[in-house]
């Protein structure tokens, strides 16, 4: 049935589609619409589960963790700050292989305080295990939010969906929210392999000696290996059952690109009207939208940018010290391939700053017009 | 050099070294790490470096009671509803919990933890409810499980006396009780009046306690109807005579018609004769006996004046006495002592006072009063009673006994210079309460026991104390002083009251002042069940299990369970790993750490 929904009640209704058994979350903006959300959907019966208030982000995910090591199918939502004091849970969660879902709506890190949007929050996370789908849209948002549960119990590595704060979460959408059986039929009841369980009593996370750590870790990185495949079937499965798909990537008119310009999340909308807008006016530009961070797409963006000569990477972050986080994996990701494009290096719309078409615009000109980068990145908006 | 022998080489072969090769497991590893062994495999207790243990620990009102009660047990049955339970943890020290909980002065309410939190418990409110409880089911001791040879005698029916011909007899020795006056209970009957202690109840706390055995010898004055020499047939022998000789006022017409003490006026009144005290009666004193004689008066229908030499700041009487007889309207005079009485016709007609400064501080560090010279006014009175103090009458003591001035000096042990004769009560030098008389007579039956078992009397009371502060346990000292419950008193700091609410104590219910002066109708009439079953669970249980599952709820290891006696928890310390959570989540401190593996 079509709805016109914000990102954040997109999500609610995904989770509520997927049968989720445990919530746990602290408000934080612009998530706590989900929450809220969630907890009439469980108050009013629409959805039987356990929502559970909590003192702290780090509660809500050691709480909801602690669910799914019982066999629950787990929700939990935050941002920013909340993400942040998460960290510990994070690398518990990822390290015991519980398949909780989460989304982050994807809000700066203070100080200065701020709300709004950029990536910082969750690529400040990026090496704690979990996989990161970024999202474009309300309606990606909740599809993400049926494919992660199905992702996550099948390769049992937490999933974290990514909806930019604001952009996504607080602006409506006509959404196709999908019916109860459909999505029953798509995904079945998580049924893991060892639970906490007075019936079968185990220690979960007992001490693993230098002899077997490795091991565990090994394992970890095999399964997000195994992920990388998995998430592209779901997507398949998800395209057959639902009739939509989205890729590890989203490829607008990369074939024939002299300059392909790669993001995450909503700046990808606005990107999409400037490159039609200049194929319009006859220039060569594409665009590339990252949806999938982790496990990293490396042979397929050197599949796809493989033919590009420029490729601009429009970071809506940045690690100080070094550059945009993004277009540092995609320069790791492309150093051993063949045929490699120039990558031009662009940091814009951090603490929730519009990433306007004339940014974009600027970023295809600049990107055409020099041959190769200057060696850093360039911020965009800031007076020289 | 020397070829080694083969066996010997044999045996310097290096030992095989681990290989260096990680080990790597047989079959595939689990996702996550987790044992197949059930979580006990993981045994978590060799992490330790603190251990916390079950310790219970004395409760200040323990500690603070004369009389030795286990207030704490009693407070944590009270909590179950269990009265009965609650009636025999307190008369194992004290036979008279409905005589204490009318007119205990509560010093265990003085020292509860409560108070710093918001108001003490009302555990005198409590002991009397029990007590009341008790009796009404039907309640009485139990009689001694053996008989001894031995007997006593005992000197005094006052609280001393019935406490200790109680404890004897529960202990099976053959006691007699002395009495010079016709009825049983000394001041009980005698000094108190029957607004704050109505001889019903008294008598029928003596019942019971005469019913284990013991023989009153009423009408029977030690030295005038029976010899002091007779009593030697006597095992041993517990002097509590009490104190009740008034101290002269050392005025002029201090003799005359008119004038009495306030014990004897306490005691006519008490024992139903008629006194005539005109209109106007003049009391002299400050303390417990002057206010219960004004009070007194008052409800036989005079006017009574009260006049103390300070101010109602160093008034020795207790708060409640001094707030009631204010309530009753009673005239109070303060800063003003008699120096005459005069008389008229045979009779009282004026006293003549005089107006008192306050000097410095004298020896008991209440401020002096100094008479201001020409000051002197003379109020008209038709009676007047002195209640400026009471001593003991040691006259009937032979001389051989070694006495000071006013009292009859006891070593520790409640022994007097005679061998084998014990004193407490009123007689010795103690404050002169009913709890401590209660407290000296239970201590001279130990004494007693342990001295006619031929153990050492000092020792076995010393093993037999609650704390510091002197209060005696026959538990304890029926144990050999091995109860398991320590000594140390736990303090408020030591409790986790966030998880106490806030509560206001429950008043007992009282007659209005108007109505209760219409006579002797008992003042105070006590909790009803909902309200002392309110300030049962009100108490904190400082320092004493009482099963409330906090530990059992925190332990992150599962390492509590309940011991299979289900009288508390017991810690399995394989699993322990000490983080002590359980320490600082146990609402009374009952857990303590050890610094030990």
């Amino acid at each position: 049935m079509k709805k016109l929904l914000t990102g954040n009640s997109a999500i609610s209704l995904g989770v509520m589609l997927c049968r989720a058994e445990v919530i746990s979350a602290y408000p934080i903006t612009p998530q706590t619409t989900i929450v809220e959300e969630l907890s009439e959907i469980v108050a009013d019966g629409r959805l039987k589960a356990r929502f559970i208030r909590v003192e702290s982000e780090h509660s809500a995910l050691a709480c909801v963790a602690a669910a799914s090591a019982a066999g629950a199918r787990v929700f939990t939502a935050t941002s920013s700050h909340g993400l942040a004091y998460m960290h510990e849970m994070l690398h518990w969660t990822s390290g015991t292989r519980l398949p909780v879902v989460m989304v982050n709506a994807n809000r700066a890190i203070g100080s200065p305080w701020n709300i709004w949007c950029d990536h910082s929050d969750s690529l400040s996370q990026r090496d704690t295990g979990w996989i990161q789908l970024y999202c474009q849209s309300a309606q990606e948002a909740l599809d993400t939010v049926i494919q992660a549960f199905k992702i996550a119990e099948e390769v049992l590595l937490p999933v974290m969906v990514l909806e930019d704060g604001f952009f996504l979460s607080h602006t409506s959408d006509v959404v196709d929210v999908p019916e109860q059986k459909a999505v029953d039929s798509f995904l079945p009841p998580f049924k893991p392999r060892f639970k906490l369980s007075p019936e079968e009593p185990h220690t979960f996370n007992i001490m693993a000696d230098p002899s077997m750590f490795i091991n565990f870790k090994h394992d970890a990185q095999q399964a997000m290996n195994q992920a990388k495949k998995v998430i592209g079937r779901v997507d398949r499965e998800f395209k057959t059952h639902f009739g939509r798909g989205y890729g590890y990537t989203g490829n607008v008119r990369l074939t024939d690109a002299d300059v392909v310009l790669l993001t995450m999340g909503t700046a990808a909308s606005t990107a999409l009207e400037v490159v039609d807008a200049f194929r319009k006016q006859g220039k060569k530009v594409g665009l590339c939208r990252l949806r999938m961070f982790r496990p990293f797409p490396s042979e397929e963006v050197g599949r796809v940018l493989g033919k590009a000569k420029k490729v601009a990477v429009l970071d809506r972050d940045n690690s100080l010290g070094a550059g945009g986080i993004v277009a540092q994996e995609l320069k790791a990701a492309l150093y051993g391939a063949v045929q490699k494009p120039r990558i031009f290096e662009f940091i814009a719309g951090l603490g929730g700053r519009d990433i306007t078409p004339q940014d974009i615009g600027e970023i295809f000109n600049y990107t055409k017009s020099h041959s190769s980068p200057n060696g850093a990145p360039i911020w965009m908006g800031i007076k020289k | 050099m020397k070829k080694k022998p083969v066996k010997k080489k044999t045996a310097l072969k290096k030992p095989a070294v681990r290989s260096k090769k990680p080990v790597q497991p047989k079959t595939s590893l689990p996702p996550m790490s987790l044992s197949f062994d059930g979580t006990l495999a993981t045994k978590t207790g060799t992490w330790r470096y603190l251990t916390p243990a079950y310790l219970n620990k004395l409760a200040p009102c323990n500690e603070g009671c004369p009389a030795g009660e286990d207030v704490e047990a009693a407070m944590v049955l009270s909590g179950q509803e269990d009265y009965i339970g609650a009636w025999e943890k307190i008369t194992q020290e004290n036979p008279l919990p409905r005589v204490c909980g009318r007119v205990c002065f509560h010093p265990c309410e003085a020292a509860c933890n409560r108070k710093e939190y918001d108001e003490p418990t009302a555990i005198n409110s409590l002991e009397r409810f029990v007590g009341d409880f008790a009796f009404q089911a039907g309640k009485r001791f139990s009689p001694p499980a053996e008989k001894k040879n031995e007997k006593v005698a005992v000197v005094g029916s006052g609280p001393a006396g019935l406490s200790c011909a109680y404890h004897l007899a529960s202990l099976g020795y053959g006691v007699t009780l002395f009495e010079a006056l016709p009825r049983l209970g000394g001041m009980l009957r005698y000094g108190i009046p029957a607004y704050r202690l109505p001889k019903d109840v008294l008598d029928q706390e003596i019942d019971q306690i005469l019913a284990l055995g013991v023989e009153p010898r009423t009408n029977c004055r030690v030295g005038k109807d029976v010899k002091w020499e007779q009593l030697k047939k006597y095992d041993a022998v517990f002097v509590a005579a009490g104190a009740w000789r008034s101290l002269p006022l050392r005025v002029p017409g201090e003799e005359s018609a008119g004038v009495m003490s306030g014990v004897t006026f306490l005691k006519k009144v008490n024992s139903g004769e008629p006194v005539d005290l005109g209109e106007r009666v003049a009391i002299i004193g400050g303390g417990n006996t002057a206010m219960d004689a004004a009070r007194s008066a008052l409800r036989l229908g005079a006017k009574p004046l009260l006049i103390y030499r300070r101010t109602k700041e160093e008034m020795p009487a207790w708060e409640e006495e001094i707030s009631e007889a204010e309530e009753e309207k009673i005239d109070f005079i303060f800063l003003t002592s008699p120096v005459n009485i005069l008389s008229e016709n045979g009779k009282v007609k004026e006293i003549e006072c005089i107006r008192n400064l306050l000097g410095p501080p004298g020896k008991d560090g209440r401020r002096e009063p100094r008479p201001i010279e020409n000051s002197n006014f003379a109020l008209p009175v038709d009676s007047v009673i002195s209640a400026i103090g009471e001593a003991p009458d040691l006259s009937f003591l032979p001389p051989e006994f070694q006495k000071s001035k006013d009292t009859l000096p006891v070593d520790e042990a409640g022994a007097t210079s005679l061998e084998r004769v014990f004193a407490g009560g009123d007689v010795v030098a103690q404050p002169r309460t009913v709890s401590y008389a209660i407290g000296s007579g239970k201590k001279a039956a130990m004494a007693i026991d342990a001295t006619l078992r031929g153990r050492n009397a000092a020792e076995a009371i010393r093993l037999a104390r609650w704390g510091e502060k002197g209060s005696l346990s026959m538990a304890r000292y029926r144990s050999g002083g091995g109860d398991g419950i320590a000594r140390e008193v736990v303090r408020f700091t030591e409790l986790n009251t966030a998880y106490f609410p806030r509560q206001a104590r429950k008043p007992g219910e009282k007659l209005s002042s108007k109505e209760r002066t219409k006579g002797f109708s008992e003042i105070n009439r006590g909790l009803p069940p909902a309200a002392a079953l309110f300030e049962a669970k009100r108490c904190f249980n400082c320092g004493v299990c009482n099963l409330c599952d906090n530990c059992f709820f925190f332990c992150p290891d599962l390492a509590i369970s309940a011991r299979p006696d289900r009288q508390g928890y017991e810690i399995n310390y394989d699993y322990c790993k000490g983080c002590c959570i359980c320490v600082e989540e146990c609402p009374r401190g009952a857990i303590s750490v050890e610094v030990k593996k």
